[in-house]
């Protein structure tokens, strides 16, 4: 099976001399075409750094990045812009919408940048699948907090993406909304073939995923496929027992 | 106490965490204060320089012997008097106290340069007159050569001789209009200095100025007297007093000077410093338009921190001093910067000036209490009263506010305000019409124009979302998704939009009401003389009055001696009391006017006038019911009075004036004479070239005045129009930049307050180039918006203007398509200008940390 997205000896250092922070501090990983995948571990063990290295958002200290074949680290900032449009979608914990635009134009957007239309019957099965169609004309403050996230998740998918990164997208939802859009995700993945990278606190979750990387102080410490609410819980357990007294359930 | 320490501390921090976003402000007010107090203290100090000017002018007179009849036309400054006799002398040298007693035998003189040019005249008077003997009474002083002694000899200021390259022992013309050989034989300062400002002066021996000078010899224009130790000013003009006939009085040597401060400061001082005073004003009220809004913009993007406040406990006072303390120190750090940048501007002016041959007599710089104050006052005033509203708004800030989701804000575009303001613009509107239209009723227009702008202003937030909606649509159609994000940032805040546009708008309003009433003007004046002159080349020249000497009578009737020229005909100017009040005459030829000027339909007859026949405009008739057969009195400064009979009644009065008599009749009466224009209509079958040719030949050796075709005359006429608007255009550029400061200003606020948005964006893929084009197509549309409603604003103004000050009806009205046209690409591209820092520094942001960003 091919990466859809992958780092080798990842290494992102912030800041230096005694305020230096080692958020990524050697990880390899891949990202499967065709799978879900998600990452945990306790706050401030790099997981959205990682992310956003490999998306395409950040730069690595050291080590690479790629997207398919392209290594990210050889491109400039206009070319990582073009990449992130056309190859890669996201879902940020909040704040994913444009509050100028409709609830049809915010689905669209990444491609009426790159000014090229929109597949039309897929943007309109999306919005059928993540049942929007009554509500395509209203702005973003006049929908719920899940729906805004049902639009990311739909725009994240309009271009057809080799890969969407999505960080807590369902940090700020109550469970019910949360598994909407969880589902929507995993429909994503085993319906239409997409690759989708998230990153969770929440082991209920992280089952909807195929595969749980896990990672501690910049590294990644384990991986786990077919995860169960319970076992990843287990899991975590077990490095709460292990990494001291951090705060990993939210 | 506590409380108003806690105030000024958040307010503090505040400013120090939030330094850019009062850059905007306090340059507004910074320009601001810095134009009014340059234009005060500028004009502290000319008053000062004229003031030092006219006591050396005088320092050494006591008393001046002058007629006491003066004639005075509106419009010009000093009037006309008629000259004293001589032969007063004898009298006033016995008068007990007398120590010196000299006539002053004045007129206008040009030198021509040692290039053949004539020397000054732009504005300050040319001057001659004879040089006298007695170093008390004359305020010039020989510096080298010696004083005129001969005739044909003259002794001319430094000043002149440097200007016009002449050295003791040339020889050069004096147009006194008549053409006067003259050899300098010295050279003379005043007080000092090179010259009286920038006036020429040249001196001669008393017969040949009073041969030059003055119709008839024994004549003066005045008589200075000296005192003798001793014996004060008013001690000795009581005494002189005393020997004058009726008709000649006696003044101080301080009653004058102070006459001739105010005749500078009353007409040309006061109307050049209200002049800047305006300007300054407009510029300030635009700097108001950009405070208030930025300080709105802030306060909006402070309610979750000022509803924190609340929560926690503060009061509605506190937070309200906070906003308002931060508007007080900018506002002092800005008026006190601008105060002194405005000494500096005033100080570089005049050292400019002199350097650019502008007539300001050179002098220190004067800091007047008042220059200092005012400016001073006005920007607090300005800077505080505008953040006023904000602040108030700030400190209502309900303590929930920190709780909600700030949503876009749509308020602004209210019913009540589309119904006040369109209520408000219909009555203005209205008023304007009727005011310029119907009754040419200035002040009905004038406060018309006003409501008319108010209500602009009141519905700006209303027009913005139609107008930038309009405005936009070509822009989406161009430009795809970059145009319709930035469309609808635009429209986002109609408030802030029309706030931020007003600005501009009013900047543009009063550019164009200047550019369509100078093309109006100008158009007036094409049509005046295309209208009413009928001859083919004109020779004119400027006045005494306007620093010139007109020209010599014997020119028109040598230039009709020519065999080209069928008739050559010469204007003259005189002066009369009519129905009390001064008039100007035009002394000339009337029978053979009419050939060359159109004086439209004639009444009556314009030949044989003689001695005591004249001929009036018909707006002059209709308005005092005259027509041919009346009987006008006119009254001359010499003190005659003769009754003239009304010959005929004219319509175009463009070129002819309103009072036309003949030489025959003028003459009595003369002073020096000179012709203001002689008209020129060749023979058939003789081309426009070889006419032109043939009259300069001749206007050469009478100081060689401009021979002009009837375009060039046209042309010419209208030149000083165009000196006006670019005058006008320069002082309105400061308002311009003020209203680009402001856009640039909420466009950086705008920027910063959508951090996340641009972030997000940015993520999914829009290209810094995209965005930077973003944020410039929206400082684009709210320029279109101020610069297209401006224009329309200031063409409709423009139009009350031209109409409401055309009393007789007769001027034209034009809109200058091109200069309009230039000004909506100049706001155009002051929009892209203005959007360039904040579009940079939005493309600048760094993604993540902006996606994060709180
Ligand atoms: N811009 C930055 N500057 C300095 N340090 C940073 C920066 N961004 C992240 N860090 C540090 O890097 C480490 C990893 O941060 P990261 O945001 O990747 O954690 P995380 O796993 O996503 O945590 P959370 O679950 O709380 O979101 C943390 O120690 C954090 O403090
Ligand atoms: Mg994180």
């Amino acid at each position: 099976m091919t990466a859809a997205a992958r780092v080798v000896d990842a290494v992102k250092v912030y800041g230096g001399g005694d305020a230096e922070v080692r958020a990524l501090d050697g990880v390899t990983a891949e990202f499967p075409a065709g799978r879900f995948t998600a990452i945990m571990g306790p706050s401030g063990s790099g997981k959205s750094t990682l992310m956003h290295c490999a998306a395409g958002l950040d730069t690595l200290s050291s080590g690479s990045a790629f997207i398919g074949g392209t290594e990210l680290g050889a491109l400039g900032d206009r070319q990582l812009t073009l990449l992130r449009r056309e190859r890669i979608g996201f879902v940020f914990q909040a704040f994913n919408l444009l509050p100028t635009l409709t609830v049809a134009e915010n689905i669209t957007l990444p491609q009426d940048l790159a000014g090229t239309r929109a597949d039309d019957d897929w943007v309109d099965a999306l919005i059928d699948v993540v049942g929007l169609r009554d509500r395509l004309l209203h702005r973003p403050s006049e929908l719920s907090g899940g729906q805004q996230q049902r639009v990311a998740v739909a725009r994240a998918l309009a271009g057809r993406p080799e890969v969407v990164f999505a960080d807590e997208p369902t940090g700020n939802l109550d469970s019910r909304s949360g598994a909407e859009v969880l589902e929507l995700l995993g429909r994503a993945v085993h319906g239409m073939g997409r690759t989708v990278v998230m990153v969770t606190h929440d082991p209920v979750a992280a089952a909807h995923a195929d595969e749980v990387v896990f990672l501690a102080d910049g590294r990644l410490v384990d991986r786990m496929a077919d995860p169960t609410a319970e076992k990843v819980l287990d899991r975590l357990k077990a490095f709460d027992g292990a990494a001291g007294a951090k705060e990993v359930v939210s | 106490m506590r409380a108003v320490g806690t105030s000024l501390r958040l307010s503090r921090s505040s400013l120090r965490a939030h330094k850019r976003r009062f850059a905007g402000t306090f340059l507004a007010v910074f320009l601001g204060v810095s134009f009014l107090a340059g234009t005060m203290v500028m004009g502290d100090t000319l008053r000062a320089s004229f003031d030092t000017l006219f006591t050396n002018a005088y320092s050494g007179t006591d008393v001046v012997v002058r007629s006491a009849d003066v004639i005075t036309v509106s419009g010009q400054g000093q009037g006309t008097r008629e000259p004293v006799s001589t032969e007063l002398l004898g009298k006033l040298e016995a008068v007990p106290g007398v120590a010196a007693v000299a006539p002053d035998v004045q007129g206008a003189g040009q030198l021509i340069g040692s290039d053949g040019k004539p020397v000054g005249g732009q504005g300050p008077p040319t001057l001659a007159g004879n040089w006298i003997a007695d170093a008390g009474l004359n305020p010039y002083a020989l510096a080298e050569g010696h004083v005129p002694a001969a005739h044909g000899q003259a002794v001319i200021n430094r000043g002149a001789a440097k200007k016009g390259g002449l050295h003791i022992g040339d020889t050069t013309t004096l147009r006194t209009p008549d053409p006067v050989r003259v050899t300098v034989v010295g050279i003379a300062t005043f007080g000092g200095e090179d010259g009286m400002g920038q006036t020429t002066f040249t001196g001669l021996t008393r017969a040949d100025a009073e041969r030059y000078l003055t119709p008839k010899a024994g004549e003066a224009s005045t008589i200075l007297v000296r005192a003798g130790p001793g014996v004060s000013q008013r001690q000795l003009a009581d005494r002189v007093g005393q020997v004058l006939p009726k008709g000649i009085e006696a003044i101080t040597g301080q009653q004058a000077t102070n006459e001739n401060l105010d005749m500078v400061s009353g007409r040309f001082l006061t109307l050049f410093t209200t002049l800047l005073t305006v300007f300054a004003g407009i510029a300030l009220l635009v700097a108001t338009f950009s405070i208030h809004n930025t300080f709105a913009i802030v306060v909006a993007q402070r309610t979750r921190e000022n509803a924190l406040l609340r929560a926690l406990g503060a009061s509605r006072r506190q937070v309200l001093g906070q906003t308002l303390a931060e508007a007080v120190a900018v506002a002092l750090v800005a008026s006190v910067a601008g105060l002194l940048g405005g000494i500096g501007i005033a100080a570089g002016l005049q050292a400019l000036f002199p350097a650019v041959g502008f007539p300001f007599p050179a002098g220190s710089l004067v800091l007047g209490a008042t220059a200092l104050a005012v400016p001073l006052a006005v920007g607090l005033v300005v800077c505080v009263g505008s953040a006023l509203l904000p602040a108030v708004r700030a400190g209502r800030t309900a303590p929930l506010a920190a709780l909600r989701e700030t949503a876009v804000d749509h308020s602004g575009a209210s019913r009540s305000r589309a119904v006040l303001g369109g209520a408000a613009l219909a009555a203005g509107v209205a008023l304007t019409v009727a005011g310029a239209g119907g009754g040419r009723n200035v002040w009905l227009a004038a406060s018309g124009a006003v409501l008319t702008v108010a209500a602009f202003v009141v519905l700006g937030p209303v027009a913005s979302s139609y107008a930038v909606r309009a405005l936009g649509s070509p822009l989406v159609r161009l430009r795809g998704v970059t145009g319709a994000l930035a469309r609808r940032n635009a429209l986002r805040s109609p408030k802030r939009t029309a706030a931020t546009a007003t600005a501009l708008m009013i900047g543009v309003t009063v550019v164009s009401l200047f550019t369509v009433f100078g093309a109006s003007l100008k158009a007036t004046m094409d049509q005046t003389v295309s209208r009413s002159f009928a001859g083919d080349v004109a020779i004119s020249a400027p006045v005494r009055g306007a620093g010139g000497t007109g020209l010599s009578p014997k020119l028109a009737p040598a230039v009709a001696k020519l065999p080209e020229v069928r008739t050559a005909v010469g204007l003259g100017g005189g002066v009369a009391t009519v129905d009390g009040g001064g008039r100007q005459l035009t002394v000339t030829d009337p029978a053979a006017l009419s050939r060359v000027l159109d004086l439209g339909t004639v009444d009556g007859s314009l030949a044989a006038l003689g001695g005591d026949g004249i001929v009036v405009s018909r707006t002059e008739a209709d308005k005092h019911g005259w027509h041919p057969g009346s009987s006008i009195p006119l009254a001359f400064a010499d003190g005659d009075r003769r009754t003239f009979t009304v010959r005929a009644v004219y319509g175009e009065s463009g070129l002819a004036g309103s009072y036309v008599i003949t030489r025959a009749a003028w003459a009595p009466h003369r002073v020096q004479d000179s012709d203001t224009l002689v008209a020129v209509s060749f023979r058939a079958g003789v081309g426009t070239d070889r006419g032109k040719a043939a009259v300069e030949q001749v206007a050469r050796s009478y100081g060689n005045p401009d021979v002009q075709t009837r375009s060039e005359y046209a042309a010419s006429s209208a030149a000083g129009v165009d000196m006006f608007l670019t005058l006008i255009y320069a002082l309105l550029a400061l308002a311009v930049v003020i209203a680009l400061l402001g856009i640039a200003n909420t466009l950086t606020l705008a920027v910063h307050e959508r951090t996340r948005e641009l972030g997000l964006l940015r993520a999914v893929g829009q290209t810094r180039a995209q965005l930077r084009a973003m944020v410039r197509w929206e400082s684009v549309l709210v320029a279109a918006f101020g610069t297209v409603g401006g224009l329309g604003l200031g063409g409709f103004l423009g139009w009350a203007l031209v109409r409401a000050s055309d009393s007789a009806g007769t001027g034209a009205f034009a809109v200058p398509l091109v200069q309009l046209a230039v000004v909506l690409l100049v706001g155009l591209v002051a929009g892209v200008l203005a959007g360039w820092r904040p579009a940079r520094r939005a493309a600048g942001l760094d993604v993540l940390r902006a996606i994060a960003a709180e």
